[in-house]
Formats: C-alpha cells, sequence, structure tokens
C-alpha cells in the first residue's frame, strides 16, 4: 500500500498520544485496513511497554544528600586553604594590592617591550581546555586578557 | 513546579535544605535515566553524583526560563555524554546482545526478573546513544516530545524520528523472532 511508508513514521508519534488530530485519523483509518501496520504498531507498543515496565532503580531517601555534604565540605576545605589566594581572607584582601602592583608593572613592561600579537583567547578557556600550561603561555594569555 | 522554585529560592538565601529537597526528590529520576544510558550501576551513581554537584554550583546561574527539571536533564546529558566520551563507549558489544537474544529464546518461565532487566539493559547499550538517549526520556522519565526537544535542543520532528528509530532497533533486539516477547 502507498501509505504503508507515510503511516510507519507516524506509528511511534501516535503509540506516544503525540500526534496531531489528522494524523492520528489518517492512522487508524489506516490500520483498519493494514495487517503489516498493525503489527508494527503492536510490536512498537510491546517495546515500549517493556522499556516502561524496566525495573527503575532506587536510591535511599539521604544516601546521596549524604555523599554530596560530605564533597561538598571537601570542596570548602581545599578552598580554605586557598584563602590567602583567592582573597577570602582580610588578611589577603590588605595585602593583595602589593603582589597585583607588581604583576600590572611587570605586564606594563612586557607590553611595550614585546612586539607580539596578543591573543584574545581567555587563560580561563585555556585552562578549560585541558592543555598544558607553561609560564609562557600562562603570561601570553593574561597578556591577551589584560589588553 | 513551584515546589522546585520554592527550594532553589531557599537555597539561594543561603539554606542548604533547599538544595538538599532538590536531590531527595530528583535523584532516583537522574539515577534512572542515566543508568538506563550507561548500564553500570556503581558508574551511573558517581554520575548522578556530579549532576548534582554542578547543580549546586550553577544553581545561581539558573534563570527559570525554562523548568527546573529541563535544566538538571540537560546537566545529567551531559554529564553522561562526557563519561561516555572518556569511556569511548558509545555503544555495548555484541556479544552480549547475541547472548540477550539467546535468552529470549528460551522458556517463558525460565527468564527471570533479573535477566529481564539484563536483557533490556543489553539491547538498550546497543542501540546508538542519541536514539537511546531520546527513547530513555520517553519511556524511562515519560517526557513528553516538546520537553524532550527542549533537553536535547533539537525539533519535535526529531525527536519523533529518534523515538521511531531507537524502537525499530529495540524491536530487534528484543523481539528477534516473531513472537518473541519478554
Ligand atoms: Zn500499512
Amino acid at each position: 500500500m502507498i501509505k504503508c511508508a507515510k503511516v510507519k513514521r507516524l506509528l511511534s508519534r501516535y503509540l506516544d498520544k503525540e500526534a496531531d488530530k489528522a494524523d492520528t485519523e489518517l492512522v487508524e483509518s489506516h490500520l483498519d485496513n493494514c495487517l503489516l501496520c498493525k503489527q508494527e504498531l503492536s510490536a512498537l507498543s510491546q517495546v515500549k511497554g517493556i522499556i516502561i515496565r524496566k525495573q527503575r532503580k532506587s536510591l535511599p531517601q539521604d544516601y546521596l544528600v549524604c555523599r554530596l555534604r560530605e564533597e561538598i565540605a571537601g570542596e570548602k576545605h581545599t578552598q580554605g586553604s586557598f584563602s590567602w589566594l583567592t582573597g577570602m581572607g582580610n588578611l589577603a584582601h590588605r595585602l593583595i594590592p602589593v603582589p597585583v602592583a607588581a604583576i600590572a608593572l611587570s605586564i606594563a613592561f612586557l607590553l611595550i617591550t614585546s612586539n607580539q600579537p596578543v591573543s584574545k583567547y581567555s587563560l580561563e578557556e585555556h585552562l578549560l581546555s585541558g592543555t598544558q600550561t607553561t609560564t609562557e603561555t600562562a603570561l601570553a594569555l593574561i597578556l591577551g586578557e589584560q589588553s | 513546579m513551584n515546589e522546585d522554585i520554592l527550594c532553589i529560592e531557599r537555597f539561594l538565601a543561603g539554606e542548604e535544605e533547599g538544595f538538599e529537597a532538590l536531590v531527595r526528590k530528583y535523584q532516583d529520576r537522574v539515577l534512572n535515566i542515566v543508568y538506563s544510558l550507561i548500564g553500570r550501576d556503581r558508574e551511573s551513581e558517581d554520575i548522578a553524583q556530579e549532576v548534582f554537584l554542578k547543580v549546586y554550583h550553577h544553581l545561581s546561574s539558573f534563570r527559570q526560563r525554562s523548568q527546573f527539571s529541563t535544566w538538571l536533564y540537560r546537566i545529567v546529558m551531559n554529564t553522561t555524554y562526557d563519561f561516555l566520551r572518556k569511556r569511548r563507549n558509545y555503544t555495548s558489544d555484541e556479544g552480549a546482545i547475541k547472548n540477550s537474544v539467546a535468552l529470549l529464546e528460551g522458556p517463558r518461565e525460565a527468564v527471570l526478573t533479573k535477566e529481564k532487566a539484563e536483557i533490556i539493559r543489553k539491547a538498550l547499550g546497543s542501540i546508538p546513544l542519541k536514539f537511546r538517549a531520546a527513547v530513555v526520556l520517553k519511556d524511562i522519565e515519560g517526557l513528553s516530545y516538546i520537553d524532550i526537544s527542549k533537553v536535547l535542543r533539537c525539533s519535535i520532528g526529531t525527536v519523533e524520528s529518534k523515538i521511531y528509530r531507537a524502537r525499530q532497533l529495540l524491536k530487534t533486539q528484543l523481539l528477534k523472532s516473531e513472537g518473541g516477547a519478554i
């Protein structure tokens, strides 16, 4: 039958009750007269039924919450160790201007002396890319960000 | 839906309990999607944990333009794809599938629940990930085509054809011979 190919493409959608009124009518009137498409629908329906009835997994209510608490506490602990760098502590806040000024001067010097093209590729992107970072590339990328 | 937004707002106001309520609500759904996609118990739990860790860190950037569940399932998909990419394991081995078909040919009573689960796991593992993802969101999680299209960022027509292809391939695996149902 000419219609079979068209109807077969609609069967999955029809099965999921996602077909619109016109398509539903087309499928249903075709199914009344076509055993092959009826069999195809029945097979698709069986497959859907098998997946739907698939055994579900279930975790104890607080299982993942406890694992996450531990993980997050671990992260916070690690971050805490670097708070002097990230500027979290008061002391760090007061001390940070010194190295920042030194870095800014170095960058200014390098910008003046260097005639290499400045990259728009950020240091963050570079770190996320997982490529090995050498001092040179890090410096070049920092310069890129500053420009 | 509103319940999710309330949890998010509580979390953003500094109450960890808001986040934990979301974990409790969605943990089994996330786990079942991941497990249906990768077919591995222990690693599914690890991926589920990673998903919620990402939620914890990025919840402040959730803009509520979509439902929380859509946003969450996108993270589930991305995290699972990353895992599979690293493992270079988009499809499972064919030997396992032959094994599962042999089981289907045995006496109906002999096919125990555990074996059935194993057959389904292997059949799902045998189909390409792009089709598997769509059928899992439909038949395991019960999402509508429009919601699946939002999670997978594709058209409804694409969702439809992916689900259709998935079911055809699963049919070949699960119902090898006529009437050879589980
Ligand atoms: Zn037909």
